[in-house]
């Protein structure tokens, strides 16, 4: 089966004028404009097989938005083949559209003013969905998203997050086999959050959807990607395995030992470095595979309450990640 | 051109929400619909005292009234609103979510077209027969001539439409596509009907207005109505309205397809 995402060496550069501030910049950028060229996305390949849901990591401005922008037919790119479902997005067919969607966090297409029902009937007859499967459909996402009557309320009226639900549900109602999600949580609180994680695992699960999301939080990675891909500078850093990330480029795990009363230290033979020492909590850091043989040194010469050991948080592996260190 | 079954229907729901979403502006409408018969009424005082009890180039004053009081519907129906409404959203990004759906984005500028238009009549049609009850202008219209003027006022209104999308889609370029409008605003002025009807033009600039698209976009089916024109005219007037028409669309269908490819989506 060929993978339903299929992206080969894409560039996106944007060229943006630019001018320092005050006002001779303002007069000299009359008579001539500078212009900056801006590598969005600069050689990117990866494919993405069908049902996989697959994370799209990077800071502020590391292209994964324009990419996703590429794969939805909303840019034209600079360069490179993309190949979505056997369609080339930018094409902008309508039997493509009709099979992917875009949702991004800040931006709405529901009218303001409007009921949300209005915005559905609208995206009704523009793909063309039958009565039938829309009446199952917007049952569907209702019982998922918990919508409630939040499709009756004017729009305008609507919390960010119920927004947010209702926006989801507008997006899927032509039941899209590819999901571009960027930041679908921005902005929500925790609990809205967990709610529309479940709901893209539940959607994933429930009709086979692949689903490319970036996201700045951690936590949606985690909990919704068993693969993630990385990109900085419109690069590709890493493609595979969550785990793998964390293997390649944490090198140490972090031990955590409850001590059962205070007492000197052992020596760690340089293989560890004490992190901590907080009353009788210690944390100890050491190389990945020093980890085994520090642990058995600690529990042989330490009177240890409870001891743990741990990969160090996904935060900080991705932040080491994007400022180069690492292998 | 093949239009799909679905975009039609689509078109039609867009602007059953556009209208329902349009009522809520209903006060600000109503004030653009004060602001645009102040323009004619203008006009009409104007060269209402000019002509006085004789005529100007043959039209007395009671033409005038039926030449303006027309303008006053006509100008409502056929004003172009696509700079204010479709470069917005180009600029801003906020055509990003149209583009996601199966229907070019064109079709959203004409549902809100139409839905203005829709709900700015029901405020000018009762102001509207308020101005002819005072005015009392004579209308030497026949039934062919409402026919014609129908025919002509569609085709204006449809010209108009894709001349302000042209104009909105340079926002695709520019930050400044107002500035061009502001030029065609002027010509319209000059050359369209608004501030003379053409026939009182002089010679050359007559010709020119003739020639030009702006007429076809206003005073063209004012004429239309009022028996203004002989058979020739009439003939040669819908014959350049509708290769303007037919101009324009190209146009728009190529400025589209340059644009979309030079659309970055800023921050959306």
């Amino acid at each position: 089966m060929p993978p339903d995402v299929s992206v080969r060496d894409l560039v996106k550069h944007y060229v943006v004028p630019e001018r320092a501030g005050g006002l001779r910049a303002s007069f000299r950028s009359v008579l001539r404009r500078k212009h900056r060229l801006v590598r969005a996305v600069d050689g990117i390949s990866f494919q993405v097989d069908r049902g996989e849901v697959v994370g799209f990591l990077g800071p502020n401005g590391a292209g994964k938005t324009t990419a996703l922008k590429v794969l939805s037919g909303l840019l034209h790119p600079t360069d490179g083949e993309v190949d979505v479902l056997g369609f080339t997005p930018w094409d902008r067919r309508a039997e493509y559209l009709s099979r992917i969607t875009l949702i991004m966090g800040q931006r709405q297409q529901l009218f303001w003013d409007l009921p949300a029902a209005d915005s559905f009937l609208v995206n009704k007859a523009v793909f063309g969905i039958d009565d039938a499967v829309y009446t199952r459909t917007v049952d569907l996402l209702t019982e998922l998203l918990d919508l409630g009557d939040l499709l009756t309320k004017p729009v305008r009226q609507l919390s960010l997050g119920e927004r947010m639900k209702v926006e989801l549900a507008a997006g899927l109602l032509h039941g899209p086999r590819v999901l571009f999600l960027d930041e679908p949580t921005i902005g929500l609180d925790v609990t809205m959050q967990q709610r529309i994680r479940e709901f893209v695992t539940a959607y994933n699960a429930e009709t086979g959807a692949t689903v490319l999301l970036t996201s700045h939080y951690m936590a949606d990675v985690k909990a919704l990607a068993r693969r993630v891909i990385v990109i900085d500078k419109g690069q590709l850093l890493y493609d595979g395995a969550l785990d793998g990330l964390v293997r390649r480029y944490a090198p140490h795990k972090t031990i955590t030992v409850h001590l059962e009363r205070e007492t000197d230290l052992p020596d760690l033979n340089g293989q560890a470095e004490i992190l901590s020492v907080e009353g009788l909590q210690v944390t100890v850091r050491a190389g990945k595979d020093d980890a085994p043989e520090v642990t058995g040194r600690l529990l042989t010469q330490l009177p240890i309450a409870d001891l743990s050991v741990e990969d160090p948080p996904l935060e900080e592996v991705i932040d080491q990640v994007f400022r180069g260190e690492g292998p | 051109m093949i239009v799909r079954r679905t975009t039609l229907a689509g078109a039609l729901a867009l602007t059953r929400a556009e209208i329902a979403d349009m009522f809520q502006y209903r006060t600000q409408l109503f004030i653009y619909a004060l602001w645009s018969v102040i323009g004619p009424i203008v006009y009409l005082a104007v060269w209402g005292s000019i002509a006085g009890d004789g005529d100007v180039g043959g039209l007395r004053q009671s033409d005038f009234a039926a030449y303006y009081l027309t303008f006053m519907l006509v100008t409502q129906l056929t004003v172009a609103i696509e700079i204010y409404t479709f470069g917005p959203m180009i600029q801003q990004g906020e055509l990003s979510p149209h583009l996601l759906r199966p229907m070019n984005p064109v079709w959203v500028a004409a549902a809100r077209n139409i839905s203005y238009k829709s709900v700015s009549m029901l405020l000018m049609i009762p102001l509207w027969f308020g101005f002819v009850f005072i005015l009392r202008p004579e209308f030497s219209v026949t039934v062919g001539s409402v026919a014609l003027f129908v025919a002509a006022l569609m085709l204006a209104a449809l010209l108009s439409f894709l001349v302000g999308t042209t104009f909105a889609l340079l926002a695709f370029w520019t930050t400044r596509s107002y500035s061009f409008w502001e030029i065609w605003v002027w010509l319209t002025f000059l050359l369209g009907g608004q501030v003379a009807p053409v026939e009182l033009l002089p010679g050359f600039v007559q010709n020119l207005a003739t020639a030009l698209p702006m007429r076809y976009t206003l005073g063209f089916p004012i004429e239309v109505l009022l028996n203004r024109l002989d058979a020739g005219q009439l003939a040669l007037g819908f014959a350049l309205q509708i290769l303007w028409l037919a101009a324009a669309a190209l146009t728009v269908r190529a400025v589209w397809r340059a644009g979309i490819r030079q659309y970055s989506a800023v921050g959306a």
